[in-house]
């Protein structure tokens, strides 16, 4: 009788390279996007709110107005301070590049200190590029952490 | 004779292991990063464009509920709250959407229009809080009082 020897060792080994090459590509696309997204927003100390909702504002074509440094106001917009007519024609700018199928909002990120004249300005210049969409960002805040700080 | 073959050069091979560590941390870190925006949220509205009414549209005038928040003190760190040009609900945020609350009870419907009119020195925070105090009782139709310059 003929009796059959085993082939292989037994050792298998796994195939690394398509793997880190997906890694690669993974971890360059999250550098990438973390870089985009930091040009946009400034530092701000957000307004806490108890209502404020999640949103995938990738879906859209935003503007994101930075309004910092309460003690001497000023409007950041990618990076660059504007006064109320530049931001209008940046607005405006940005708008003639929307499609008519697309929606476009203005994301206004105001330190919870500024004095409402400076959010109206930014208001004004919305509305006058025709801009309707305004979405205010904020610290979402537990009702229940809330009311336990409260307490204390 | 004796030929000698030239001997193939040993294979060099990197240490693989420690740049695939190296690689998952960094992965690991900017997959993670992104998910402390999520501590962030937007509230929502839409704002009138200055262009005038379409001629020949019909107006349609409801009585909107309004909201005024004054400042106070030196440089408005405190806020005043008069609701509908009667109600002084002084600096309390509960008691407005105690009375907001009590509108919708009463019948009013989610899209009756609540106007925000904030004084100019008032801060941003209690234009928030506000709107806030609106979107809890139930009303989704909140705009903003702005000066026409």
């Amino acid at each position: 009788m003929r009796i059959k020897k085993p082939g292989g060792t037994g050792v298998v080994s796994v195939n690394m390279t398509p793997m880190i090459d997906m890694v690669f590509n993974l971890l360059i696309f999250f550098i990438l996007t973390s870089q985009f997204a930091k040009l946009e927003i400034e530092e701000v100390v957000l307004p806490p709110s108890l209502t404020a909702v999640s949103k995938d504002y990738t879906q859209f074509r935003n503007v994101v107005i930075n309004i910092v440094s309460p003690d001497s106001p000023h409007i950041v917009v990618f990076g660059q301070t504007l006064t109320l007519d530049e931001l209008t024609e940046v607005l405006k700018e940005r708008k003639a590049d929307v499609k008519s199928t697309e929606t476009m909002n203005v994301i206004l990120r105001a330190d919870a200190e500024i004095p409402y004249e400076e959010v109206a300005r930014a208001m004004l210049a919305t509305g006058r590029a025709q801009i309707q969409g305004w979405w205010i960002q904020t610290e979402i805040v537990d009702p229940d952490k809330l009311a336990k700080e409260g307490q204390k | 004779m004796r030929v000698f073959r030239p001997k193939e050069p040993p294979k060099m091979q990197p240490p693989m292991t420690p740049m695939i560590d190296c690689t998952f941390n960094l992965l690991i870190f900017f997959i993670l990063t992104p998910s402390f925006s999520m501590t962030e949220g937007y509230l929502t509205t839409n704002l009138p464009t200055t262009s005038g009414p379409v001629a020949g549209k019909k107006q349609i005038d409801v009585q909107r509920i309004k909201i005024e928040l004054l400042d106070e003190g030196p440089k408005g760190e405190r806020v005043s709250i008069v609701l509908n040009d009667n109600q002084n609900l002084g600096d309390n945020f509960d008691l407005l959407r105690d009375a907001l609350k009590k509108l919708r009870d009463q019948g009013l419907p989610a899209n009756h229009p609540v106007l925000l009119s904030p004084t100019m020195a008032c801060r941003h925070k209690y234009v928030v809080k506000g709107f806030d105090q609106a979107v809890y009782a139930g009303f989704s139709e909140i705009h903003f009082a702005v000066p026409y310059q």
